[in-house]
């Protein structure tokens, strides 16, 4: 017996979500027919919006609806610091902080040779672009902590430095309140490498 | 059916890791006792997860593991500790390495030696060592390994010993020929005999030898791959054209 072909094909493009696999796609398309119809087209509507408003900053490359985002717009920013960071959420996350004040730049991703994600495919070109505008003068390089994220802060400040600018890179080390007994010894051997003179 | 397996505290490091589900990861381990492994580390991309600092690349671990089947579930993974975190051009050489096992290697299939070739080559990169040099003493080693050893002292048909004076064509799968400028042998990747003598003794310190045996090392190592590319070779690339124009 053969399903509605476009049931089977709602059914196949909701796997596109994280964690939703074939028996819960099936359950929420079902959902959606049976008890949701008009759910349903909200979600289709909001969906279609989204996808057709949201684009890149220009300056930041970060998900905005306007040609600059609110931060990269909003001219309270110091414009000589520029972070760079892998994702939206790592620039949320450090926007939280309110540890810092400067721009960012959002790469979309890190270098990843074994994935075959090279600079092409992080923004490198425009990142260069944006720092060499001649207004910022320090690159904080926030990439995370993993060798993808370790090759990538490499590879970038190699090219930041040769053009003349200032590059630092997030410190790393035991977590603040992190008791010595319960922290990972990968964590306590870099933060030991890493030791600073007081 | 497949006998259920339980193995505990073996020494591996991680090749590479790969989403599996939302909260689970692929990992493609390289043991000493076992080879290349495939593991599924259940719950390792939870924020909370106690094997987040711990399923790293280049780090010695011992690893557990259990299950039935090709692809086995991790059961523990404990940091050794003793190699400090690779970072800039010796962690592109890494990466290097790291694709040649993923590419070359057969998974299950122990290679106790080259583990260990493995971890000196890590030791290498890590400390002050010549990445280079690091780098062609592992792919020699790697061919060996693989059934694929270099025949670098003596020629191919005439089994005279190679003169470190003259020149000579590398013919796959046989070894070195005279040099020549045309017929088959011609289109082999051309080396001299100082640079295979000195490949023999594994010494790569000198700067001809180490651009001829990376050369020839590319050429063996491509036909090994198969049209398979080697995105990590890209990355060193592009790092190079950093380096000080007297390196
Ligand atoms: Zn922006």
């Amino acid at each position: 017996m053969n399903p509605p072909s476009s049931l089977e094909e709602l059914v196949q493009a909701l796997r596109c979500l994280p964690g939703v696999g074939p028996k819960a796609a099936q359950r929420m398309t079902l959902h959606l027919l049976q008890h949701d119809p008009a759910g349903g087209t909200r979600l289709a509507e909001a969906l279609k919006k989204a996808l057709s408003n949201i684009r890149h900053c220009e300056q930041c490359n970060t998900f905005t609806e306007s040609a600059l985002c609110a931060l990269c717009a909003s001219g309270k920013r110091d414009p000589a610091l520029l972070c760079v960071v892998e994702t939206p959420a790592d620039l949320l996350m450090i926007e939280q902080t309110q540890a810092y004040s400067g721009l960012y730049f959002v790469l979309m991703g890190r270098l990843s040779p074994l994935d075959g994600v090279g600079p092409k495919d992080i923004h490198v070109e425009r990142l260069l672009r944006r720092a060499g505008d001649g207004v910022v003068r320090e690159v904080v390089l926030a990439t995370n902590f993993t060798v993808e994220g370790e090759a990538t802060a490499h590879h970038l400040g190699e090219l930041l430095r040769a053009r003349g600018l200032a590059v630092s890179r997030l410190a790393r080390g035991v977590p603040v309140g992190g008791e010595l007994e319960y922290v990972d010894s990968g964590t306590l051997a870099q933060a030991l490498r890493d030791r600073r003179v007081v | 059916m497949a006998v259920s397996t339980r193995v505990a505290d073996r020494p591996g490091f991680i090749l590479h890791s790969y989403p599996y589900s939302e909260t689970s990861l692929l990992v493609e381990a390289f043991t000493r006792e076992h080879g290349r492994m495939p593991l599924i580390a259940k719950g390792a991309k939870r924020p909370q997860s106690a094997w987040r600092g711990v399923l790293l690349a280049f780090q010695p671990l011992l690893l557990s593991w259990s299950g039935r089947g090709d692809v086995k579930t991790l059961t523990g993974a404990e940091w050794q500790g003793g190699l400090p975190m690779l970072g800039g051009r010796a962690l592109a050489c890494g990466f290097y390495l790291n694709e040649l096992l993923l590419k070359l290697l057969a998974r299950e299939d122990a290679h106790p030696g080259l583990f260990d070739t493995y971890r000196a080559a890590l030791d290498g990169l890590a400390g002050a060592a010549d990445q280079a040099a690091c780098l062609r003493r592992f792919e020699l080693r790697l061919l060996s390994e693989l059934g694929y050893g270099l025949s670098l002292t003596h020629e191919a048909e005439s089994a005279q010993p190679l003169d470190p004076g003259s020149r000579y064509h590398y013919v796959f799968e046989r070894g070195p020929m005279p040099y020549s400028v045309h017929g088959d042998v011609a289109r082999y990747p051309e080396v001299s005999g100082q640079t295979l003598l000195a490949m023999a003794h594994e010494e790569f310190a000198n700067a001809a030898v180490k651009a001829e045996a990376k050369a020839l090392f590319r050429a063996l190592i491509n036909r090994m791959l198969d049209r398979q590319v080697l995105h990590s070779r890209q990355l060193l690339r592009d790092l190079q054209a950093f380096d000080e124009p007297s390196l």
